[in-house]
C-alpha cells in the first residue's frame, strides 16, 4: 500500500470517528438549550414510600392539588417502589422532582445535579432528624463489643438513619466486616418495623430515624420502657423537595415562593395539616455534607455505587 | 515380694480410676429426656435435639435416648425424674422449667442440660451439674400487636398456678396491662375440668395463653371453646398444629434443641457441665393467622402484616 493510500484511509477513519462526536456535542449544547426553552406543561415528582403508605399518599396528593392551582399546571405523583430508587427512576421516570430522605437526596444533588428547594418541618418544629442505633433493655448489650454475633435490623441500604449511620458507628468501633461480625442482618423497609423488630427480640440491634421511634413512643410510653438507645447520628435534613436543575427559573421561583408561604393561607394551613407538617422552610445546600462525610466513614462509594460499600 | 504386690496394686488403682472416670466418651451413652405430654412445641424441640446430637456424634448407634412423657403433673415430672436417675443415665435433657425443677429436686450428680425453660436465672436453676438454654419471648409485643388490631374489652390470662414458669408470665402481664390500661382476668387450668372457665369468658374479650404445659395439652379444647364466641387467642408457643391462634410470638423450638445438643455433645465429649455457660435464647418469630382471622371476622392492616416473619393464609 503506498502512503497516500495510508492517508487516505486515515482521513475516512478520522471521518467516521469525527461524525459522532460531532453529534455528541450538538446533543449535549442543543438538546438541554432547546429542553429549558420548552415549556412545562406538568410536573411529576416522586415519593419515598413509608410506614403508612395510604397516610402518606393522601397527604401528598393534598399538597399536589394545591401546587398545582397555585402553579397553573398539573402537578403528578408517583410512588417509588423502594427507597434508592431515586437515580433510576430520575432516568426512567423523566422526573422533575422529589420529596427525598437524606441519602437520596445527598445523592441527587451530587450526581444529577438537583436542586434542593423546600425542606419539611414537623409538628415538632424540626426539619431534620437524626439516626438511632437502639437494643433491647434487658438485652444485655451495651455496646458495639456485645453486639457480636448478635442480630441487627436496617431499614434500607439508602437510608441515613435507618443504615448509613449505623453503617459507620460500627466501623468507627472496629467493625469492618459485618457479615462476620453479627450473625445476620437484614432490612424491614420501614423505620417503624425496625422498632417493633427489636421489640419483639425478632433482631438484638436495630437502626432507624428520630422521629419515627418517637412518635411511636408518644403512642406508646412502654417503648421506652423496654428500649435503650446507645447511639444518636447528627441531625440530618429529613424530607427535601428537589427539583431537577433544568426547570425554567420563573417555575422554580414559583414552586419555592408557594411552599414557602403555604402557612400564610387557610388553604395552605389545611394541606399542612393534611401533611402533618407545620411550614416549608428553605433548603441549605450544604446541609447534606454531613451525609456525604457519614457516607465515606462507612465505606460507602458515592460516587459510583451509590448504595454499595466499599 | 512386697515390693511387687505394691507395684501391682498401684496398677489396678490406675485401672479403677480409669474405668470410673466420669469421661462419657467410651461406650455406649445413655441419654435420657424428659419431654412433657405430647405438646408439639416440646416434640419439635426434641426431634431437633436428636437430629443435633446424631450429627454431631457420629457413629450414633452408641448413643441410645429413653424419652419420658410424664403428664404436666408434679408427681409424673418427679417419677420421670427418678426412672432415669435409677437407670442411671449418662445424661439428662429436660424441656420445660417444671421438667428441669423435678430433676434438680433429686439432687443426683447426672449432668442436667434444659431446654425451652423460660428465664432460667428467674426460675432459680441453679446447680454444678446443670446447664442448657433457656428463652426469652417479649411479653408486651403481644399486647401492642393486640392493641393495633382490636379493641379488647378485657385480656384474659390463661396460666397454670402449677408451673412457676407460667405463673410469672402471668404477673408480668398484670404489671403490663396495668401500664397499658388493658382491664386483665386471669384463668388458672389445675385440672382438665378448669377448661370449664373458658366458657365464661366474655365476646369481646381475648385470650392470652402463657407458656403452661398444662394449658397445651388441651389447647385443641381451650382454642374451639373460645372460637365459638370468636375469641382471638394468642400464645408464646409456636402454633405448628395449627389449632387456630391468632398471634403467636415465639422463640423457635427447633433452635432450643438444636442448642441443646450442642451442649450435651460437649458433656458426652467429657466436658463438665459446670463449664459450659448456659444461655438465654432471645431471637423470637412472629406468627399471624390470617385464616383465623378472618373466621373471627379482624382485618389485619397492611402495616401490621408486614411485621410478621410468617403469615398463614
Amino acid at each position: 500500500m503506498t502512503i497516500t493510500g495510508i492517508c487516505l484511509r486515515r482521513q475516512r477513519c478520522y471521518r467516521l470517528f469525527l461524525l459522532p462526536v460531532v453529534l455528541l456535542l450538538l446533543h449535549v449544547c442543543i438538546v438541554p438549550q432547546a429542553r429549558t426553552a420548552e415549556k412545562s406543561t406538568e410536573l411529576l415528582i416522586g415519593i419515598e414510600p413509608e410506614h403508612n403508605i395510604f397516610d402518606q399518599v393522601l397527604g401528598y396528593k393534598v399538597l399536589a392539588g394545591y401546587l398545582s392551582d397555585k402553579l397553573g399546571l398539573p402537578v403528578k405523583l408517583t410512588i417509588m417502589s423502594r427507597y434508592g430508587e431515586v437515580l433510576d427512576r430520575f432516568r426512567s421516570l423523566h422526573l422533575d422532582g422529589a420529596l427525598l430522605s437524606s441519602y437520596p437526596a445527598t445523592l441527587a444533588v451530587k450526581k444529577l445535579g438537583l436542586v434542593p428547594v423546600a425542606n419539611l418541618v414537623n409538628l415538632e418544629g424540626v426539619s431534620t432528624s437524626k439516626g438511632y442505633i437502639f437494643v433491647r433493655k434487658d438485652s444485655g448489650i451495651s455496646g458495639v463489643g456485645d453486639m457480636r454475633g448478635k442480630s441487627v435490623v436496617f431499614v434500607d441500604k439508602a437510608t441515613t438513619e435507618g443504615y448509613l449511620f449505623a453503617m459507620s458507628f460500627f466501623r468507627q468501633h472496629g467493625v469492618t466486616d459485618p457479615d462476620s461480625y453479627f450473625s445476620r442482618y437484614y432490612f424491614t423497609g420501614s423505620h417503624a418495623s425496625a422498632v417493633f423488630a427489636v421489640l419483639d427480640g425478632r433482631a438484638d440491634v436495630g437502626s432507624a430515624k428520630d422521629t419515627v421511634y418517637e412518635q411511636l413512643v408518644s403512642k406508646d410510653r412502654s417503648i421506652r420502657q423496654e428500649l435503650n438507645i446507645i447511639a444518636r447520628s447528627p441531625a440530618v435534613p429529613e424530607v427535601t423537595l428537589c427539583m431537577k436543575n433544568d426547570l425554567e427559573p420563573e417555575l422554580l421561583e414559583k414552586l419555592r415562593t408557594s411552599l414557602l408561604t403555604m402557612g400564610q393561607e387557610v388553604e395552605g394551613h389545611r394541606v399542612l395539616k393534611q401533611l402533618k407538617a407545620r411550614r416549608f422552610v428553605l433548603s441549605d445546600p450544604d446541609s447534606f455534607a454531613v451525609v456525604l462525610e457519614m457516607a465515606e466513614e462507612a465505606g460507602y462509594d458515592t460516587l459510583n455505587g451509590g448504595g454499595s460499600n466499599r | 515380694m512386697k515390693a511387687s504386690m505394691r507395684h501391682i496394686l498401684r496398677l489396678l488403682a490406675v485401672l479403677f480410676l480409669l474405668l470410673a472416670s466420669p469421661t462419657l466418651s467410651v461406650g455406649k451413652v445413655l441419654v435420657g429426656v424428659i419431654m412433657t405430654a405430647d405438646i408439639p412445641y416440646y416434640a419439635e424441640m426434641h426431634q431437633a435435639f436428636v437430629d443435633g446430637l446424631k450429627k454431631r456424634l457420629p457413629g450414633d448407634d452408641d448413643i441410645q435416648f429413653i424419652l419420658q412423657r410424664p403428664f404436666p403433673d408434679p408427681i409424673a415430672w418427679s417419677n420421670a425424674a427418678r426412672k432415669l436417675i435409677a437407670i442411671e443415665v449418662d445424661l439428662i435433657v429436660s424441656y420445660g422449667a417444671p421438667a428441669t425443677q423435678a430433676v434438680l429436686f433429686e439432687k443426683s450428680k447426672i449432668p442436667v442440660v434444659y431446654a425451652g425453660v423460660y428465664e432460667p436465672e428467674a426460675e432459680g436453676i441453679t446447680g454444678r451439674h446443670v446447664t442448657g438454654c433457656g428463652y426469652r419471648v417479649p411479653l408486651s409485643s403481644l399486647l401492642r400487636y393486640f392493641k393495633r388490631l382490636k379493641d379488647i374489652n378485657k385480656l384474659q390470662v390463661v396460666y397454670s398456678s402449677n408451673e412457676e414458669d407460667s405463673v410469672r408470665q402471668m404477673t408480668e402481664l398484670v404489671n403490663l396491662a396495668q401500664q397499658q390500661d388493658i382491664a386483665l382476668a386471669t384463668v388458672d387450668i389445675r385440672s382438665q375440668g378448669d377448661i370449664k372457665k373458658i366458657k365464661s369468658i366474655g365476646k369481646g374479650d381475648a385470650v392470652y395463653v402463657t407458656g403452661s404445659a398444662l394449658a397445651h395439652v388441651w389447647i385443641e379444647d381451650i382454642v374451639s371453646l373460645l372460637r365459638e364466641k370468636k375469641v382471638p387467642v394468642v400464645d408464646i408457643f409456636s402454633d405448628s398444629a395449627e389449632t387456630g391462634m391468632l398471634i403467636t410470638l415465639f422463640h423457635p423450638p427447633g433452635q432450643q434443641g438444636e442448642k441443646a445438643a450442642e451442649i450435651a455433645a460437649k458433656i458426652i465429649g467429657g466436658e463438665p457441665a459446670e463449664n459450659i455457660a448456659r444461655e438465654l435464647l432471645r431471637e423470637t418469630e412472629l406468627v399471624f393467622n390470617l385464616v383465623e382471622a378472618r373466621k373471627l371476622g379482624i382485618n389485619f392492616p397492611l402495616q401490621l402484616i408486614v411485621e410478621a416473619t410468617r403469615v398463614i393464609k
